[in-house]
């Protein structure tokens, strides 16, 4: 268990500026999930706590203990690779025991942990095979029990899930949460993917360019974002987000009512359904808004529209988000006039 | 009905038989090749070794394994000549294996300098063994031309004859066979080396595994396949070497550098009604190097990790 804190941290590749003057707290034995589009420095972030990519400048703390400069195999950290990095010459047993052999485990302890954890993952049979007889399942797992029978202070995960297979994955998923519930240490975790990111965080931080966006629990980065980057980023289809001269205007696609008959909200405009997803429970509908250039996305239970069909959107006051043009959240508090907002999402401020 | 599925059958048949006999014609000009320039010279080898004779007249008489007797038990040549063999080939497979590892090693890391490198250590492979041989002559010839010799004055060192001596003469063929191969096999383990994930290696540390301990376990684990088939080659081809001694030595001084193809040419073209002997020769050297093959493969395979 460890609380992570980076303080003024910067990272150059060559030239090029990755991180710039980046502070951030993890906190400790939560489930931490760093999620950003590629190249946004949420696996160079990892890399730092690992120890293996240095910072250019700043400090890395662990639970008040600068590590910034402290050998990658001293800082009681396990870190699980995109593509396991299992030492393919040796055995499952070999792989997990080699971190363990380097501390100077005595013998009887190493087989009493190789035995529980390789049972943990569901490898006990597997224990004298090569990596490069299994699957890419099992491989996964040989990475978590390696990384588990240290019994870190922290878990750095870097996009562990993102080569497997999309049921194995989902399972893998929820393997990973209760993991976590059992094990209470920090978890970091690192991916793309946003609906993972979602799925298991006790904590979200949102990465932009080497700039952290948001950092919150899932239900506030979906419910109350700070900016338009973190309300398109997180859901599916992503935030509805609309131009206006003063502001921006965005609403989820799954609080858009869609009706034939007019509807009285906030916001209310009539247009034509573009195409139509039948995903199941749900249907997803694109939708061209009469004199609006971008194309709405409506997400409802109501499957019986059709391509071309006439129908009125609306969105209650309540679901209606506000941006300013650089892209920052205008709540109700922040702004003497707010319903000024609101008369222009309805289209009133310009009549 | 029953008359169809008869037919299918047949058909099924002549179907793999026709695939069958496709893909032996497919091998069948590598097939031919190898008959005529390895099985037919092997069998007329073995042949020969029977027999005594001259390149003139090579069935002069026929010696049964009278010829096998006299090379394993009557004449020292052959003796001499195996053990300066094995001596030559045990000293260039440590050298080379080594050195080529170490060399791969040290060239891993992109720099600039390490591209120059590696181009500097791999040109002496792209010229003729006549040449290096010629060029190493000079470098420890005993005259004004002799690098070696300057070389050690500079530290007060006394010339020795590099060549002419038989302490020294097999060393010196080591160091310039060396020289020559060290390159190209570095260039192999330098490939193998470069293709090892760094992920695996930053695993590593994080398992807190220092840079030794990451050699042994990880890397030379991981080079396994090179360095078994390094083994090999560097094995048969030093069992063969001939140019380079012809050129630098010619087996001498006395009998200090005759390896086993110094052996064979020697008895079979300078010699006098000894081709037979040649041959008993060459089969013994063929025979040496399945063995060793074999013993390789059967002692080795089950270390050497293929992905």
């Amino acid at each position: 268990m460890a609380e992570i804190r980076f303080e003024k941290v910067c990272k150059f590749f060559g030239s090029n500026k990755v991180i710039e003057n980046l502070d951030l707290t993890i906190q400790d034995g939560k489930f931490t999930v760093l999620v950003g589009a590629s190249g946004c420095g949420k696996t160079t972030l990892l890399r730092m706590i690992a120890g293996i990519g240095p910072a250019t400048s700043g400090h890395v703390y662990m639970d008040d203990k600068d590590i910034t400069d402290m050998d990658p195999g001293k800082r009681d950290i396990a870190m699980v690779f995109q593509n396991y990095a299992i030492y393919p010459t040796m055995t499952v047993k070999e792989n997990i025991e080699f971190g363990l052999k380097n501390r100077k485990v005595p013998k009887a302890e190493r087989e009493r942990l190789i035995s529980e954890y390789a049972a943990v993952v569901g490898l006990t049979e597997y224990l004298d095979r090569k990596p490069g007889t299994l699957s890419g399942g099992q491989r996964q797992r040989i990475a978590l029990a390696r990384a588990m029978v240290k019994k870190p202070k922290v878990f750095l995960m870097d996009e562990p899930l993102s080569n497997l297979d999309a049921k194995l994955r989902v399972a893998m998923r929820t393997e990973l949460i209760e993991m976590h519930n059992r094990l209470k240490t920090t978890f970091i975790y690192v991916t793309h993917d946003q609906v993972e990111a979602m799925a298991m965080a006790d904590q979200i931080v949102l990465m932009n360019k080497g700039q952290i966006m948001q950092e919150a629990s899932p239900e506030v980065i979906y419910r109350d974002p700070n900016n338009v980057f973190t309300a398109q980023f997180i859901g599916t289809p992503p935030m509805n987000v609309l131009d206006y001269t003063e502001c921006q205007v965005g609403f989820r696609p799954e609080k858009v009512h869609i009706s034939r008959e007019s509807h009285d909200a906030a916001f209310a405009r009539t247009g034509k359904v573009l195409t139509r997803e039948m995903l199941g429970s749900e249907t997803q509908y694109k939708v061209l808004l009469d004199g609006v250039e971008t194309p709405i996305m409506v997400k409802t239970a109501d499957d019986s529209y059709v391509f071309e069909d006439n129908v009125v959107l609306s969105v209650e006051e309540e679901d209606l988000y506000f941006f300013n043009n650089e892209g920052a959240r205008i709540r109700k508090g922040d702004v003497a006039d707010f319903d000024k907002y609101i008369r222009i999402a309805g289209g009133k401020n310009n009549a | 009905m029953l008359n169809n599925t008869v037919t299918q059958s047949n058909l099924r048949r002549r179907i793999k038989l026709r695939s069958y006999l496709t893909s032996y014609v497919m091998i069948l000009p590598a097939i031919i090749f190898l008959l005529i320039f390895t099985i037919y010279p092997m069998g007329k080898l073995i042949q020969l070794s029977l027999w005594q004779g001259n390149a003139a007249n090579a069935y002069k008489k026929f010696q049964g394994l009278e010829n096998y007797r006299q090379i394993l038990t009557v004449r020292r040549e052959f003796k001499n000549a195996l053990i300066n063999t094995g001596v030559y080939t045990a000293a260039i497979v440590v050298l080379l294996i080594s050195f080529s590892v170490i060399f791969a090693v040290w060239m891993q890391k992109d720099r600039k300098i390490n591209n120059l490198a590696q181009s500097a250590f791999f040109v002496p492979h792209l010229v003729a063994s006549v040449s290096c041989a010629f060029i190493w002559s000079w470098i420890f010839s005993t005259d004004t031309s002799g690098l070696m010799n300057a070389f050690l004055k500079l530290f007060g060192v006394p010339a020795r004859n590099w060549l002419g001596s038989s302490k020294t003469a097999m060393i010196c063929i080591i160091v310039m066979n060396t020289w020559k191969s060290i390159g190209y096999y570095a260039l192999i383990i330098l490939s193998a080396l470069k293709s090892i994930p760094a992920e695996i290696y930053e695993a590593a540390r994080l398992d807190g595994s220092h840079n030794s301990k990451t050699f042994l376990k990880i890397t030379l684990p991981m080079l396994s396949p090179q360095l078994f088939m390094l083994l090999i080659t560097i094995t048969t081809g030093s069992f063969k070497v001939f140019d380079s001694i012809r050129i630098m030595t010619n087996g001498g001084p006395g009998t200090s550098t005759q390896v086993l193809c110094m052996f064979i040419y020697e008895f079979a073209f300078n010699r006098p009604n000894s081709l037979g002997l040649a041959c008993a020769g060459g089969v013994m050297l063929m025979l040496i190097l399945i063995l060793i093959t074999l013993f390789d493969f059967k002692s080795l395979e089950k270390k050497v990790h293929y992905q």
